[in-house]
């Protein structure tokens, strides 16, 4: 019952986000007819722009194009890019895989140089390693993404011609080798990494910490084990679900923060394309795009929600969106 | 038996006497306090600070590096940076504190709304804030900014603190939700207060050191936002300076190797921000204390 009540609830809001972004987006003054034409588009003779308009469903007003957006959309046909000319669906999935790997493999590393990191900080916590690290993170922590980005292609592109500065693979050899495109991600994936990874360090050094307040390390300390022991064996595994909720719920904020370290490096990802779509009213690919990240987003809430559930089952209906606030 | 034996070994306890904890109170931040304000007083009295006007293409000097003559260089368009930064820092520093302002109002206004009305408006404005929350930040500041179509200061604050709030929402509705039920809120409502009355008196007093703290960081991150909306082109155009529309001139600047054109408004820019979190984190940590003194 409340896994039906769950996925209603679900679909709802998809609904209502996709009515506001059309509405949001429709709104803006910009000429969707450019992205379709190019720089033609402002010499079209009126007539021409009436019947350009007429053929893209652009005339109707906005409520009526909504419906008929709805009523394709449910039968599986989301439109065309104006921009590519191309089925919208086609156009992600060329690109959705690229994200994919700079937001995953990031992702994944995110988590467990955060967990080290923490780790390392709440073992040797207020010694000056600790200290150091602290400075250094709050630091890197309050550095812009797109301009760490612009200072890693300054010292790694242009001065020292180490690495590429933009796209995913070398021109002509279209999807790469592997080598070659380890060579792209560099860069990209080093700024999305330095990003995020002091913010969740220092959650797990603080809940670390909170741990080693409790009796049972006291306990523990006094018959004996080493800190080491006590901090991986016990330690860890308390703080664990906790961290695994905050991961989950970001998720999509860290594929989110991709997109501006993507639009610098000019990656072929959803990043890039996001941008471009908003700018220049692509308006069916921005409309997947929105409802894409949203239904990852929700999809990801849904899954801290149970994790911490299934975890502590002290957390329970009543605690609904709460667990977003321990950030 | 004799009565004065000891027992080997053992020492008579102390009375132990709570120790100060010196790690949690933490110092006040001299630095980053001075730092900005070094920096406010800087930008708004730039007129002062600036050797040359900061809008004034010198065609002769364009991209000069850094030497006697313009201290930070100057840009693909000969401007003088030095000056730049000054006059620029006043619409970073003007769009960070408007969008911060703008984001507390709302979050405030729908924060005690959630809190002291009904269930069902509370579970249907939580939701909708979930929805509004699951656009990535950068897309809805874009959409946002295309709708309202300003590219002035004022146009960038106002989109950035309309997608800055939920955050804060959330912790004045809890603040409230807790409330609510205390001796002295029901009194006052027995007594007849009004909304605003008891906003003002009984709950905002409550709340405030709490999302103090995430308002001074809204600030660092309607900094950002700006920063990296007018880098993309999307936000302040060329022409009005501000720290992050320097910054949009940055591709040409890597090509021809002009280096101090991305470095040195980047650094300021990131040496505020590190000051605005420092001044930040010294507010939580007296918020923290405040909450274990009660």
């Amino acid at each position: 019952m409340s896994v039906i009540k769950r996925l209603l609830a679900f679909l709802l809001s998809l609904l209502i986000l996709s009515a506001a972004v059309f509405w949001i987006a429709r709104l803006a003054p910009g000429d969707p007819l450019i992205s379709y034409y190019g720089e033609r588009a402002e010499r079209l003779s009126p007539a021409d722009r009436a019947r350009a308009e007429a053929a893209l469903g652009l005339d109707k007003p906005i409520h009526v194009q909504y419906l008929r957006w709805l009523q394709n959309a449910l039968r599986g046909d989301l439109g065309i890019s104006y921009k590519y000319k191309q089925n919208v669906l086609t156009v992600i999935g060329d690109r959705i895989g690229n994200t994919l790997l700079l937001g995953g493999v990031g992702y994944l590393l995110i988590f467990s140089l955060a967990l080290a990191l923490g780790l390392v900080c709440a073992r040797w916590r207020d010694r000056p390693l600790d200290k150091i690290l602290c400075k250094l993170g709050t630091v890197t922590a309050c550095i812009p993404e797109f301009w760490l980005s612009l200072l890693l292609i300054l010292v790694f592109s242009v001065t020292l011609r180490w690495l590429p500065s933009s796209g995913a693979w070398s021109l002509g050899a279209d999807g790469g080798s592997a080598a070659d495109r380890l060579r792209h991600l560099a860069l990209p994936m080093t700024a999305v990494v330095a990003g995020h990874l002091w913010y969740y360090a220092y959650t797990v050094r603080n809940l670390v910490t909170e741990q080693m307040g409790a009796g049972y390390v006291l306990l523990e300390r006094a018959e004996g084990l080493s800190r080491g022991r006590i901090l991986l064996g016990h330690c860890l595994r308390n703080v664990l679900p906790s961290y695994l909720t905050i991961m989950a719920v970001d998720l999509p904020h860290i594929l989110g923060g991709t997109y501006v370290v993507e639009t610098v490096f000019s990656y072929p990802g959803i990043g890039t394309l996001s941008y471009e779509s908003a700018r220049y009213q692509d308006y069916d690919l921005l409309m997947v795009l929105c409802l894409l990240s949203g239904a990852a987003v929700m999809v990801c809430n849904m899954l801290a929600q149970a994790v911490s559930r299934r975890v502590d089952p002290r957390m329970g209906a009543g605690m609904d969106g709460e667990v977003t606030d321990r950030g | 038996m004799d009565e004065g034996f000891t027992l080997v070994g053992m020492r008579p306890a102390e009375p132990s006497r709570p120790v100060p904890d010196r790690r949690r109170r933490g110092g006040i931040p001299f630095l980053s306090l001075a730092f900005l304000a070094a920096m406010i007083l800087g930008c708004l009295f730039c007129r002062l600070v600036m050797p040359v006007d900061p809008g004034y293409m010198d065609l002769a000097n364009c991209a000069r590096a850094p030497g006697r003559a313009f201290l930070f260089g100057t840009d693909a368009m000969g401007r003088d940076i030095f000056s730049m930064i000054w006059y620029g820092g006043r619409a970073s520093l003007a769009v960070g504190f408007l969008a911060a302002a703008v984001s507390a109002c709302i979050a405030v206004a729908v924060g005690t709304v959630c809190g002291l009305g009904p269930d069902w408006l509370d579970g249907l404005v939580m939701r909708l804030t979930e929805i509004f929350l699951s656009i990535p930040s950068l897309l809805l500041v874009m959409l946002l900014q295309a709708a309202l179509s300003r590219s002035t200061v004022a146009g960038i604050a106002l989109t950035v603190g309309l997608t800055g709030w939920p955050r804060v929402a959330k912790v004045v509705r809890a603040q409230v939700r807790q409330l609510r039920q205390s001796g002295y809120v029901v009194a006052a409502r027995c007594m007849g207060s009004g909304l605003f009355h008891l906003l003002w008196r009984h709950l905002a007093p409550n709340f405030f050191p709490a999302i103090l703290f995430m308002v001074v960081m809204n600030v660092r991150s309607a900094i950002t936002a700006e920063a990296t909306l007018s880098f993309l082109g999307v936000g302040l155009p060329l022409e009005v300076i501000s720290w992050g529309s320097m910054l949009s001139q940055a591709e040409g600047a890597l090509t021809s190797g002009a280096w101090w054109i991305v470095v040195i408004p980047g650094l300021f820019l990131t040496a505020t921000l590190l000051a605005i979190t420092q001044v930040g984190e010294w507010l939580r940590r007296r918020a923290d204390q405040g909450g274990d003194a009660l």
